[in-house]
């Protein structure tokens, strides 16, 4: 058994819910976080994406720069998602192709993370059942 | 690989995300958490308030660094002066495998 801790974007649940019934999980549960990622040390990765912010903006652009800095240079934490899913280990590698598949954008950062941790057992509270039937 | 959730007073975790920030361990994730602690909450007259709010962040490191980032974590998470009930605790869990969904790329 293996418990999967996905943490991705927002706007990427129902898609990922929807992969996720069509590999055969459907039960998870899923928790509003806070998180942020390794600091992005190239920054032609973000340029385009700093381009765009710039554009969006009517402000000054000097104010609006600053605030792209603060934004962009790790200190601030981004709302995401995070998707618990227990899975039986010969169906783990299957479910992190599925998350990787429905999540990944042309962003290049921030899609999120997938750790995967050891489980020793589960139960179910209705039937009593442990171990393996209780996934 | 660990994952390292520890369980800290939300004032405090302004700062104890900068400073492991400047240590090197940048990533994390924080969720809002309430739960109570071994003094069984906290009793105001006839009132036991047990759904405490704190903050729970989560960090996946190598094991090598478990020594450092627990130091950090103590040092900056610990109330002024001997530290207090409530200031929180910090839990290691083994960490199989980490997934970067934008590569595909695994590990740290």
């Amino acid at each position: 058994m293996k418990e999967i801790i996905a943490v991705i974007r927002m706007n990427k649940v129902s898609a990922t819910k929807k992969a996720l019934v069509e590999v055969g999980v459907a039960g998870f549960t899923a928790t509003k976080v806070m998180g942020r990622g390794r600091l992005v040390e190239d920054l032609s990765i973000i340029a385009e994406r700093r381009k765009t912010l710039l554009a969006l903006s009517k402000e000054d652009e000097a104010k609006t720069e600053k605030m792209i800095v603060q934004f962009l240079d790790g200190t601030r934490l981004f709302p995401r998602r995070m998707f618990t899913i227990l899975a039986h280990d010969e169906e783990v590698a299957k479910i992190i192709e599925t998350i990787i598949a429905v999540n990944r954008t042309d962003n290049k950062v921030g899609d999120g993370k997938i750790f995967i941790l050891p489980i020793l057992d589960a139960i179910r509270v209705r039937t009593g059942e442990t171990g393996d039937a209780a996934v | 690989m660990i994952m390292v959730r520890a369980i800290v007073r939300p004032e405090k975790k302004d700062v104890l995300l900068s400073e492991l920030s400047a240590a090197g361990f940048h990533a994390a994730t924080v969720v809002d958490v309430v739960g109570r602690g071994k003094q069984m909450g906290i009793k105001v007259g006839d009132v036991v308030y047990d759904e405490i709010p704190k903050s729970m962040i989560m960090m996946a490191t190598p094991a090598a660094s478990k020594e450092k980032i627990v130091s950090i974590i103590i040092k900056y998470a610990k109330s002024s002066g001997e530290g207090s009930f409530g200031d929180g605790k910090i839990f290691i869990s083994p960490l199989d495998g980490v997934y970067t969904v934008s590569t595909g790329a695994t590990g740290l």
